[in-house]
Parts: C-alpha cells; sequence; structure tokens
C-alpha cells in the first residue's frame, strides 16, 4: 500500500487534525478586509497550507526530523465552541438539498449494468460524499474530550486605524469574550499569543503603522509582533489568475472579485507572514510542549513505581465519582496532559510518540469509566495505526472498539460514532475492504434518517465498486437510502438512488422489488409534479399479475391519478392493459368471395376453395383476371389485398385482462390509414411514394368521412378474456392500411398497438406463398359493387334424422346493379337440395304424394346435377337491384350427427368493376340431426321360390319423446312388387310408434323382372305394388312419390355417398321408409304434419347366390322294409340367375364326418366376402361375421339332428353339369332308405363356378365367379307298410 | 412471538421459482417487497460463500436488522433461501434436507423444466 498519508484518509487526517490557531480582531480589520469581499481568516486560510514547510522538530526524542506537510487551522475566537447542533443539522441538509438539485438535473440514467460498472470510479462516485463527510465530521470540532481542536495559539489582530492599538490588544484578549473551552478549564487559557496590526494602504501612510509596531514591541515583546500592508491596491481591478480564495469561499458569490485590492506584494507579504507563525512560533511553540509535558508525564507515570501508584491510587477513586460522563479532567489533570501531549505529537506528526501516549491515556480512562474519552482515544489509537501503516488489525480492532464505545454512550455519541464510522470505514476503503466498509457505513445509521440516507447511498457505492461488484446489494442499498431520503423529503435524491437501482433490476424477475422499484419512482415523480416521467414508471407495474388484489387496485388508482393530474389524455404505445394478444388477430375481409353469416367467414379457406373450385372461372379466367388487375394496379400494390368501398373489414382481436380487479375499457378502434387510390401516377415508383404521402397526410383530415371506424366499449373481470371485432368501412377507393388498434383505459389513457411488425394470423387468404406481414394488413379498395346477401328461411338448427322439409332461400341484392349467371354448390347434397321455382309455393307435403299423371322426364337431368352437388340456376334468372330472390331447397335430415352445411353462391356483375367479375356468397350452417328411427332391412331368400323374398323390416323409434306415424314402405324401382305378409293392423294397432318402441314387419318381395321373363307377361300397369301403405289402411291418402323429386333425388345422394352407383342391380333392393311425425308435438310449430324418411339402399338376400335350386320328391313313402331297399327318385331343379355360364357340382356324402370336414374346407377356403348378404350400411363388418356365425352354427345342429344316416347316396356321388346363362336343369337324384323313420336329405353340398360370358358387364356378379352351397333341408318320412306283402 | 419466515428457491440463473411467505406476523402491504429484497441482497454472499465450503448448507449468511437469512445451495446451484427472525440452525438445516427432497422429486417429474416455475 502506498503512504497512508496519500490515501483520502490520510489526506483528511492531516487536514482536519491539525493545529488551531484563534483569531481575534477588531472591527476595523474586518472592515478593511471586507474591501476585498473576504474575511480576515478567509484571507489568511490560503497560506496558511503548508506542502512543503520543510522545518526540523525535534519532540521527545533527541532525534530531529522534518516536516513536510503542515496546516494551520484559523477560527475566530467566537467559533470555537462546540457548533451548535440544529444550526448543523439544517446545514447539512442544505448541502444535500443543493447536491439534489444539482444532480436531479444532470442525472442520466446508466441503462445497463455494464455501463454502471464500466465507467471510471471517480465518475460513479458522487464527490459530494466527501464534502458532506468533511461537513460531519466538522459538526464534532471543539468537543472537550480531545484535544486536538484546542487552539495552540492565539493571533491577536489589530487595524492601525483603531484608536491605541495596544489597548485593543489586551482587550481583545478578555477573558469574557473568550470560548467556553478556555474558560471552564478544559483548555489552558495561557496559550501562545501572536499580535499582528494590519495596516490598510488605502487609510494613510505607512509610517504612523511603524510607529505603532515599535509601540507594540515595547508592550508584547520583539518576537511576538509583526505588521502587515494590505490593500496597495488602489483601484481595486487586480485579476488574480487563479484566485486562491475560491475553494474557500463556500456561499456561492461570484469569485472574480476577490482580494481585488490585493497586489502581489500584498499577497507575498501575508504568506510570508504566515510561514513565519508556523515555522518560527507555532512549531517551536508546540516543541516545547511536547518536551515539557513529556518530561512530566515521564515523571508522574513512567517507571513501574509511578504505574502501581497509579493503579493504587485510581482504585481509591473509584468509588467517589460516577457520574455518567465519567470524571470531569481539567486541563492540569495528568491525563488531560497526556492526551494534549499525544494529540500535539499527532499533529507534528510523531506518530509514535503519540500511539505511546494514546495508550497509556486509554487504560486510565478505562479504569475510570470515561468512555467517551476512552472512546476517543481508541479512535485516535486506531487513526495512528493507520498513519503508522503498521498493524492494521490492531488499527481496525481500536476502530472497532471506539465505534463500540461510543455506540454504548447512546445518543450523547452518536455523533462521536457517526465521524468514527466514518474514519474507519474510509480506511478499510483504503485498504480494498469494500465490503467491511460497506458494513460500517450501514451500521452508521442511526436516528437521523437523512444521514442514515447518505451513509446508505455511500454503502452502496462500496458494493459497487467492490470486486467482484455486488450488484444486488447495491441495488438494495440503494432502494434503502432512497426510502430514507424521501423520509427526510429529499424526493429528488430518492428518485436518483431509485433510478440508479433500475438497471440492476431491470430484466429481473424479482417482481415485487421491481413493481415496488417502479411504482414509487412514478409516485415521487408525480409528487414533484413530473407526470409525463411518473407515467412512464407506473406504466411498468400496471400489469402486475403476481400482485395482491389491493395492490393492483392501487397501482390502479394511483396511475389513472396521476394521468388525471397531467391533464391530457396519455397516448401510450405499449399500455400493457390489457393485454393484446396479437396471434389471435384476424382478418376478416371480403373481396370477391363473401360471407353470408360471421360463422361462414370462420370456416377454414381450404373447405371453400374445394368446394368453390368448379364454379369460379377456371385458371385461365383467373389469369385473365390477374393479368386486368396487374396492368392497372401498381406492381406494388398488386399483392396486396382487396375490399371493397363500404363494406366493412372485420378484425377479431382478443383481449385480455390479466389483473384481478376488472377494468373498464372503452372506445376500442382500430387504427388506420386511407390513402386515394394512386392509379393514375402508377409509371414511376419515386413520385408514387411522394405523392403517398401527400395523399395521406391530406386525406388524413377527413379521414372520418372516408372511414368509418367501428367503437367498441366493454369492461373485463379479473383474469377474463374476451374477444372483440372490430370493422372499418372505407368509404372511397384507395389504399387502406391497418395500422394497429387503440383503446382507451377507464377513459383517461388511451393505448396503442401496432401491428406492424408482427406476424399475422390471416384467415381469409391463403393462396399466396410469402409475404411481409405488414402487406397483409394492406388493402386496395376498389369501386363499390353489388353484393348478394343470402338467408336460408327456417331452416332448423335440431331436427330428427330422417325429416324432410322445404326450405326457402332468399338472396337479395341492395346495390344498384343486376347480378346474373346464379350458381350454388352445396357441399352436402344428403341435406340440402335446390328445387325448382315451381315448387316454391307447392303445398307441403301434398306435393310429395303421387299423383295420377305424373311424368319423370326431368328425373334424369336433375342425376346429373346432383351428383356434382352443383346447381345451375336458370339462365334467365338473375338478381335485380335492391330485390331479393327467393328459391325452394329441399332439406332432408340424413344422418344423424353435428352437420355442417356449406353453401356457396357465385355469381357475376355486370360492368361494374374490371377488377372483380364475379363473386362468391358463402353460407355455412351447422345441424344438429337427433337420431329417430333405426331401420334395418333383412332380406331372405325363399328357399322354395327362387324369385321371392321374405322381408324383415325392423323399426325401432330411438327418440326419448316423439312419436311417429308409420306411413309406407317403398321400394324404389319397378322391379320389386312388396306386399305385407300379414295386416299392420294386428302387429302396429296404433299405427304409431312411441318412443322407444320397436317393431317387426315381415313383407314379400317378389321380383317381377325375373317373373316377367319366366312368365312373359307385361308389367306395365302393376307398378303402384312397389309401394306398401303401412298406415290405416282405409285411409285414402296416396302414397309419397319415392321416384319423384325430391325424394328420388335424395334417394340418389343417399346411393352415392354410400359408394353405391346409382344403377340398381337384381337381387339388390332400395327401400325408402317413410313416416310422419304428427302435427301438435313439442317441435313442430307448424300445423303440417313433418314428413321423415329413412333410406336404405341394396339390401340383398343373405348368402344368396346365382344358383338357386329346388329338390323336389315325395314327401312321405310308404315301404314295405322286407322286401329290398327303399329306392326314393328326387328331381333337383338348378336355376342359373346370372348372365354367365355356370359349372355346377354337386356332391353328395354318406358319412357326416365328411361331410362336415368339406364344410369347414369350404368355409376356410372360401374368402368371407361372398358370403355376405345384404348390407344396410357401408360397414360390413359386423354383419359378415355375424353370417359366417349363423353359417357354422347351423352346420353342427343339422349333423347332430341326424347322428347316423339312415340312408345312401344312390347313383353317382358326384353330378356335373354346365348351366347356360338363364338357364335351368333338372338332375335326378336317388337315395336308398333301410330303415323307416324321418330323414333329412341336406348332405350335399353344391359347388358352382361361374365363366363370365365375354366382357364383364356386371361387376359384381363377374366377382362371385364361385361358392359352395350346402343343402338345405329336405325331410322325408319313410313308414313301414305292413299292409300287403 | 410473531415470527415472519419467507421461502424462496432461486433457480441458478438467479431466478425465482418458488415463492412461498409463512409466519404468524401480519402481513403489511408497504413491506411485502422487503423480503425479496433482502433475499436477493443476499445473493451476492452466497456466489462468494458458495465456493469456499463443501456444505450444502450454508447457515445464517446474511442479516438485515433482526431477519437472519440461511442458505442452502444444491448441486445445480439452485438456492433455497430462508429469511427467519429467529435462528435455530439444526431446525433450519432438516428444513432444507426436507425441501432438498421434494425439489429432488419436482425435477424428477419429465415434464418439469429445470429453472421454471415450480407451482404447487
Amino acid at each position: 500500500m502506498a503512504d497512508p498519508a496519500s490515501t483520502p484518509l490520510g489526506k483528511m487526517l492531516l487536514e482536519e487534525i491539525t493545529p488551531v490557531v484563534m483569531v481575534l480582531c477588531t472591527p476595523y480589520v474586518e472592515e478593511s478586509c471586507l474591501k476585498n469581499g473576504l474575511s480576515l481568516i478567509q484571507l489568511l486560510s490560503p497560506f496558511c497550507d503548508f506542502t512543503n514547510i520543510d522545518v526540523p522538530v525535534r519532540t521527545a526524542s533527541d532525534q530531529p526530523y522534518r516536516l513536510r506537510k503542515f496546516k494551520l487551522r484559523l477560527f475566530y475566537s467566537s467559533d470555537i465552541r462546540q457548533p451548535n447542533l440544529e444550526v448543523a443539522k439544517e446545514r447539512l441538509k442544505k448541502v444535500i438539498t443543493h447536491v439534489g438539485e444539482k444532480n436531479f438535473l444532470e442525472s442520466s440514467d446508466p441503462s445497463q449494468v455494464n455501463n454502471l460498472l464500466s465507467r471510471p470510479e471517480s465518475e460513479m462516485l458522487p464527490s459530494w460524499f466527501q464534502f458532506f463527510n468533511k461537513e460531519l465530521v466538522r459538526t464534532l470540532s471543539f468537543s472537550d474530550h480531545e484535544a486536538f481542536d484546542h487552539p495552540v495559539a492565539c493571533l491577536l489582530v489589530v487595524s492601525s486605524k483603531d484608536d491605541e492599538p495596544v489597548n485593543r490588544f489586551v482587550d481583545l484578549f478578555n477573558t469574557n469574550k473568550l470560548p467556553s473551552l478556555l474558560n471552564d478549564g478544559a483548555m489552558d487559557p495561557k496559550i501562545m499569543k501572536h499580535y499582528l496590526l494590519l495596516h490598510d494602504n488605502q487609510d494613510g501612510p505607512f509610517n504612523k503603522a511603524t510607529k505603532l509596531l515599535a509601540d507594540m514591541r515595547n508592550a508584547f515583546g520583539q518576537n511576538d509582533c509583526q505588521i502587515i500592508c494590505f490593500n496597495s491596491s488602489q483601484d481595486g481591478k487586480i485579476h488574480h489568475q487563479d484566485n486562491p480564495w475560491a475553494p474557500f469561499k463556500s456561499d456561492a458569490l461570484p469569485t472574480e472579485n476577490l482580494g481585488g485590492f490585493l497586489n502581489l506584494d500584498d499577497l507575498n507579504e501575508i504568506k510570508d507572514f504566515m510561514q513565519e507563525l508556523s515555522s518560527k512560533h507555532i512549531i517551536p511553540y508546540m516543541e516545547q510542549k511536547i518536551r515539557v509535558l513529556n518530561q512530566q508525564v515521564s515523571a508522574t507515570r513512567k517507571g513501574f513505581r509511578n504505574q502501581i501508584k497509579n493503579l493504587w491510587w485510581r482504585k481509591g477513586k473509584e468509588d467517589t465519582i460516577d457520574t455518567p460522563n465519567g470524571p470531569v479532567y481539567t486541563f492540569n489533570s495528568i491525563e488531560s496532559q497526556i492526551r494534549i501531549l499525544g494529540d500535539y505529537a499527532f499533529m507534528l506528526g510523531d506518530y509514535e510518540l503519540a500511539l505511546s501516549n494514546y495508550r497509556l491515556i486509554s487504560t486510565d480512562y478505562k479504569l475510570d469509566k470515561a468512555w467517551k474519552r476512552y472512546a476517543g482515544v481508541q479512535e485516535m489509537m486506531g487513526l495512528t495505526y493507520f498513519l503508522l501503516d503498521q498493524s492494521r488489525k490492531d488499527a481496525e480492532y481500536c476502530m472497532e472498539n471506539a465505534f463500540n464505545t461510543y455506540l454504548k454512550l447512546g445518543s450523547a455519541g452518536r455523533r462521536n460514532t457517526t465521524r468514527c464510522g466514518l474514519w474507519w470505514a474510509e480506511m478499510l476503503k483504503t485498504r480494498d475492504q469494500l465490503k467491511e466498509a460497506a458494513t460500517v457505513y450501514f451500521r452508521i445509521c442511526g436516528e437521523d434518517t437523512l444521514h442514515s440516507a447518505v451513509m446508505l447511498e455511500q454503502a452502496s457505492f462500496c458494493y459497487l465498486l467492490s470486486k467482484p461488484p455486488m450488484l444486488h446489494k447495491y441495488g438494495f442499498h440503494l432502494v434503502l437510502s432512497g426510502d430514507h431520503y424521501k423520509k427526510c423529503d429529499q424526493i429528488k435524491h430518492a428518485i436518483r438512488t431509485y433510478r440508479s437501482a433500475i438497471p440492476v433490476y431491470k430484466g429481473t424477475t424479482w417482481s415485487l422489488i421491481k413493481d415496488h422499484v417502479h411504482f414509487h419512482i412514478g409516485q415521487w415523480y408525480a409528487l414533484l409534479g413530473m407526470y409525463d416521467v411518473a407515467v412512464t414508471h407506473m406504466l411498468e407495474v400496471l400489469a402486475s399479475t403476481h400482485q395482491s388484489k389491493t395492490t393492483q387496485e392501487l397501482f390502479l388508482r394511483d396511475f389513472l391519478q396521476i394521468v388525471q393530474k397531467t391533464g391530457k389524455t396519455f397516448e401510450v404505445l405499449k399500455l400493457q392493459l390489457p393485454v393484446i394478444n396479437i396471434s389471435s388477430l384476424k382478418v376478416i375481409f371480403e373481396d370477391q368471395r363473401t360471407n353470408a353469416s360471421a360463422a361462414a367467414a370462420r370456416v377454414k379457406e381450404s373447405l371453400w376453395r374445394s368446394l368453390e373450385e368448379d364454379i369460379i372461372p377456371s385458371s385461365t379466367a383467373r389469369s385473365n383476371w390477374l393479368e386486368l388487375q396487374s396492368k392497372i394496379m401498381p406492381r406494388k400494390y398488386k399483392e396486396s389485398n382487396i375490399c371493397v368501398a363500404g363494406e366493412a373489414l372485420k378484425v377479431d382481436i382478443e383481449f385480455k385482462n390479466p389483473l384481478q380487479i376488472p377494468i373498464s375499457v372503452s372506445s376500442v378502434s382500430l387504427m388506420c390509414e386511407l390513402c386515394a387510390n394512386p392509379e393514375e401516377d402508377a409509371n414511376s415508383s419515386n413520385n408514387e411514394v411522394q405523392n403517398n404521402e401527400d395523399r395521406t397526410s391530406t386525406s388524413s383530415g377527413d379521414i372520418n368521412s372516408c372511414l368509418i371506424l367501428s367503437e367498441v366499449d366493454f369492461s373485463l373481470e379479473g383474469g377474463e378474456t374476451t374477444v372483440v371485432q372490430l370493422t372499418v368501412t372505407p368509404r372511397i377507393e384507395g389504399i387502406l392500411k391497418i395500422v394497429g388498434v387503440k383503446w382507451k383505459l377507464s377513459s383517461a389513457v388511451v393505448g396503442l398497438c401496432n401491428f406492424e411488425f408482427n406476424p399475422v394470423n390471416r384467415v381469409v387468404r391463403g393462396r399466396r406463398k410469402q409475404h411481409s406481414p405488414s402487406s397483409d394488413l394492406k388493402f386496395l379498395v376498389i369501386k363499390s359493387l353489388p353484393r348478394l346477401q343470402g338467408f336460408i328461411h327456417s331452416l332448423p338448427e335440431k331436427t330428427y334424422a330422417g325429416d324432410l322439409w322445404p326450405l326457402v332461400l332468399e338472396l337479395s341484392n341492395q346495390s344498384k346493379s343486376p347480378v346474373k349467371n346464379l350458381k350454388m354448390k352445396i357441399s352436402n347434397p344428403r341435406f340440402l337440395y335446390a328445387g325448382n321455382q315451381k315448387e316454391l309455393n307447392a303445398d307441403f307435403p301434398a306435393c310429395l304424394k303421387k299423383k295420377m299423371n305424373v311424368e319423370k322426364s326431368g328425373r334424369h337431368a336433375n342425376v346429373n346435377k346432383t351428383l356434382q352437388n352443383l346447381y345451375h340456376f336458370p339462365e334467365d334468372i338473375s338478381v335485380q337491384e335492391e330485390t331479393s330472390l327467393s328459391w325452394p331447397l329441399w332439406f332432408h335430415a340424413a344422418v344423424p350427427g353435428n352437420i355442417p352445411l356449406y353453401i356457396t353462391i357465385y355469381y357475376e356483375m355486370e360492368g361494374v368493376s374490371s377488377i372483380m367479375k364475379y363473386r362468391t356468397l358463402r353460407m355455412h350452417y351447422n345441424l344438429q340431426v337427433l337420431p329417430s328411427l333405426d331401420v334395418s332391412f333383412q332380406l331372405s331368400t325363399r328357399p322354395s321360390r327362387s324369385q321371392e323374398f321374405l322381408l324383415r323390416m325392423d323399426v325401432v323409434n330411438k327418440t326419448s319423446s316423439e312419436c311417429f306415424q308409420v306411413h309406407q314402405l317403398s321400394s324404389v324401382g319397378q322391379q320389386w312388387e312388396i306386399s305385407l305378409l300379414q295386416p299392420v293392423d294386428s302387429i302396429l294397432p296404433s299405427q304409431s310408434l312411441f318412443a322407444g318402441q320397436s317393431l317387426s314387419c315381415f313383407f314379400m318381395l317378389k321380383d317381377r323382372r325375373r317373373s316377367s321373363t319366366s312368365e312373359d307377361s307385361i308389367p306395365s300397369l302393376s307398378h303402384i305394388q312397389s309401394d306398401v301403405r303401412l298406415g290405416p289402411q282405409d285411409n285414402s291418402e296416396a302414397f309419397f312419390d319415392v321416384s319423384s323429386s325430391p325424394l328420388a333425388d335424395f334417394h340418389d345422394c343417399e346411393r352415392s355417398s354410400r359408394g353405391m352407383s346409382s344403377q340398381g342391380c337384381e337381387y339388390k333392393v332400395d327401400f325408402v321408409f317413410i313416416t310422419q311425425l304428427l302435427k301438435g308435438n313439442s317441435d313442430s310449430s307448424s300445423n303440417t304434419p313433418l314428413v321423415f324418411s329413412h333410406h336404405a339402399c341394396d339390401c340383398s338376400p343373405s348368402s344368396m347366390s346365382p344358383i338357386s335350386w329346388l329338390v323336389d320328391g315325395p314327401r312321405t313313402i310308404q315301404h314295405n322294409f322286407s322286401a329290398p331297399p327303399c329306392e326314393v327318385n328326387l328331381k333337383m331343379t338348378i336355376t342359373n340367375s346370372s348372365d354367365a355360364i355356370a359349372s355346377v357340382h354337386i356332391n353328395t356324402f354318406d358319412s357326416p364326418s365328411s361331410n362336415n370336414q368339406l364344410i369347414n374346407d369350404a368355409t376356410t377356403s372360401q374368402p368371407p366376402e361372398h358370403q355376405s348378404g345384404w348390407s344396410e350400411i357401408p360397414i360390413v363388418n359386423d354383419t359378415k361375421i355375424i353370417t359366417t356365425e349363423a353359417l357354422t352354427t347351423r352346420v353342427p345342429k343339422s349333423l347332430s339332428l341326424e347322428s347316423v344316416p339312415q340312408f345312401i347316396w344312390s347313383g353317382t356321388s358326384s353330378t356335373k353339369l354346365v348351366l347356360q346363362p338363364r338357364s335351368t336343369a333338372e338332375i335326378p337324384l336317388q337315395i336308398c332308405v333301410f330303415t323307416p323313420g324321418i330323414y333329412d336329405l341336406s348332405n350335399y353340398i353344391l359347388n358352382w363356378n361361374l365363366t363370365p360370358v365375354n366382357d364383364g358387364e356386371n361387376q359384381g356378379e363377374a366377382n362371385k365367379s364361385s361358392g359352395v352351397c350346402q343343402g338345405y333341408p329336405y325331410y322325408l318320412s319313410v313308414l313301414e307298410s305292413n299292409f300287403k306283402d | 412471538m410473531t415470527t415472519t419466515a419467507c421461502f424462496i428457491i432461486v433457480s441458478r440463473n438467479d431466478i425465482p421459482i418458488y415463492e412461498a411467505e409463512v409466519g404468524s406476523a401480519a402481513k403489511r402491504e408497504d413491506a411485502a417487497q422487503l423480503p425479496q429484497f433482502i433475499l436477493q441482497a443476499a445473493l451476492d454472499i452466497v456466489q462468494d460463500l458458495a465456493w469456499t465450503t463443501s456444505a450444502m448448507f450454508l447457515k445464517a449468511i446474511d442479516k438485515f436488522n433482526d431477519l437472519v437469512v440461511s442458505v442452502y445451495v444444491t448441486a445445480d446451484r439452485t438456492r433455497f433461501m430462508l429469511l427467519l427472525d429467529s435462528r435455530s440452525d439444526d431446525g433450519i438445516k432438516s428444513f432444507f434436507q426436507e425441501v432438498h427432497e421434494l425439489y429432488i422429486k419436482s425435477l424428477l417429474n419429465p415434464l418439469y423444466l429445470p429453472g421454471s416455475r415450480i407451482t404447487s
């Protein structure tokens, strides 16, 4: 470490602990000094500091040494007393306030912690700390327990103007006027005196003064009298280059004129005088005093004898005096003398001597319990150790001891504690023990909050400067210090400290801390009236979600108060309240695509596009359209979105309240820019930009007339999230840009949020690949176009499956020009179907009924349309201006579930816009279809009649409350004849199905086509029989016509949706089951009964094969078994109903085991598809499994009936034959029976193989190219006939 | 006697990941941030001390007025900091050990991202 004297503490000590000279002067002296703007002391002070005095000093030891640095402190006698506490405090406060003002104005915020550290140390540490500390130490000067502030000498100054100067000198040193220190015995009143005669050259000639000097010399001695002539300059205009008085002038007066009457000679004279005073008088005097005192001390206290004596004596004294401040020591007590000796030695730089004396005295004071003196001595010991640079530990120990002792004294030692602490901390800082220094500073904090604040701030800087920097501690102490500053109304200081703490806490997640800091800065700025800054800080804490509800309320309330005080509405760019979810931003706009409802806008664009693929003009048209567009618009805007003037753009945005308290948000609106279309000056881009800007500025004036912005008000409860739809409607053509959103919080603060640089989640446009986000919010506004509005009347939201209902689509055109060429596409033709215009006013459900003169011409034309889901409105249909068009639609709830319906309507405008030729209207509805009736059909062949089938229909009412009235069952097509097996009254007397009820019906189904081929009859009149009435038989109501629109159309849709061809094939029957829901039921408000139709497609008999056969023969035979075995002749008729040549192979088995074996083989080898029977729903798996199971279970049963065959097949066991398409053959069969009984002749199988003729015209048949059929039971009773031999 | 206690788990990035305030002393609205301040300031000292000892429990390392900060440093430099106005080293130590176990359990949770906020 460097020389301790050159450290800050060393310098301070050398400055502060120096001999004091008491100055006594007459008013005339002051008067002449004041001519220069200075008091006497101020005049002399610059010359009291000697940096190189070079005086030989000999103190107690014989070895002299040279003193380099020396300083005198001059004080008026009136100032030599303990300073008034209040005044001192006031002065310190002023110092701080002054600094506060100054620093506050020039404060620049370090934004980063790194910046904070990178700055040089000197810059970081506020310089006023030093000054403040000095002032603080000075408040303690002239205490009675320390000797270094006691005047060493007395300087008596008399002006030559005074009358009888010699007498004046005597008067001056009058005991009445002397400070109390000298009078109350704490200090030796016999101090060295020096007499100075001051002569003002302006007042008269010098010779009078010399005469006076001679008188003085006579009176006071030759050496102690001196004269100074000054104010030699007459005009007072002397300007000193570097004014020596400037630093001594504390107040803020201008310093230029200081010493204006002093010329260089005067200055030199003063300087010489001071030098002489210190070197020739004061130092020798001190030396002498030291020597004298040292001798006394040695005589009384040194040596073994004296020590013992001292101890003894002190012990005796102990019980006599016990004042709280310890015993009172007068100046001539040995203790005081030792202290003086020590202090003098310290001042003269003889630290060894000082230390030994301090040690000596400290034990005495300790024994005497004179704690204040003890602490003072300890303090000095610490400083001496420090200056000697010997034992750090000792120095620290002493300082700590002193500090604690002062602390023990309580309030009396309070300020001493402070001084001691300051020195101690300074000492530690010198030794780079910054952390310890900081704790010392922290300990200094006491009752005086202002001082504590400064100390804490100093502590914080210690932490900052320590290595490594302890930033957290730094911030913490700054905040603590700020709190203290605030307590003593030093708001500017408080703000300053808090602000310097901000970089420490920036970006921290210690949220409470951050809120605290920002909130208080904001509050304090508000107190100072700087509302703008206050608001910025308050903004930081607004969205503090973690705080308690009351705190959030407090924050918000204060914030709003501050904002109110500003008196204007603030526009805050990033207001955190409420939080805007930028990613939720959705822009919904309509170019050529228009939406009928908000629901339609939310549907994915791809869905619409796939739907619209067929109806919008093809790619060639589109490229034309693009070309057209690029010709018209500058390249820059080619990519911007298009919207139409007068039509609203909708922006969905999500607001969230992060707080627990409700907030109210009002006037939420979009911020938009609209500038007129730069169509005309599209040639040069430079020009264009220029013009754009001009136009923007000009048009901003009348922006209100060009744009209509919606305003939304809402309030958010704590934690609530809400989506707000904002709209903007441009009214003129041009470029519209959505800039952002703005809102008003609690009708006080306007929050702005720019969308500019945020990625926008765009909904409507997905066609183009990549764009800068800003272009997404830029729209080309084109001239107003017709826009159709569409609505479907009375479309139910909730219905039962099977519901059939006419609807009306209403398209209205609000604009001035007609639209034409309408096309409509429906996503789900099973549910919606466009009707004919003439059906509009038809009577429902009567129009569905069969009429006698039905013509069926239009049907096939319809089929084509339905397949494409596309409906062309007739050419001549157009929607004229300001009219509306109604169009019938048929609705059929085909399947239960939640069904989305998408309808898009295409239309063309004529000659309105060159950019947009057509538009589409999109409609979206959601339906909830509840299950109603579950209808299933089962078809089985009638074994005996190959052309007849048994149809079983199972109906279950699955609703919870509805009651359906069954009406009719129809088969589609004309080739099937259907008839009831039993009258419906016997099955269902009420003709209605109640909730949960089920119904099974059996019908007979006849293949009329086959019968026609066999019978060759004419099938003209019998098509009515394809319907069966299930309702009241006596009802003369007509059947619903399933072969005409819309039932037929819906049936086709059903078929196509199930992936079946529309061509009905043989053995597959489609059924339509129609019921009615009676009027007066809860759901139906209308009077007409609701019609429900249920469609079943492609019912085919289970295990149906193209080959059918019939075993024919006698059923009962009487035979005498005593005769040779009975032979029975049977005939098998095999029919090939397919269009292919079939080869049939009949195997008969006698043994059941082999039969079983073969069956198993057959079932395993056979692809399971061929066994599948009818399928009502596309899911084939279930039914298939059931049928195979049914088959396998049936086999063992039939075998078990007949464990031992009592008969054998006679003749061939295997017969093979080839059947031509659609032909029949007969095969004779023969069995031999040995015993009477009942025989089941089912143990044979038919293997058949189809060889397709020419091409596979019929896919279904061609697939089924081979199969195995189990013989069906044929029971033969053989009886014993006894009657005849 | 009223006691205040504030317990904070600080991740290695000096981010508090768990905060709990217990104690019978009436919570003062204006001093809610004080424990945070004290504990955060103590981080500096932990920084120094953690490298001087191999023990995880650092005992009482800092105090502010009568509030004592006790710290426990886990192997991944996560710090458990407890602010108490009464000291009983043994009790605090066992408390920290229990917390450490619980902390490890939450670390083992595959859905927990180390360094993120612990919610429970």
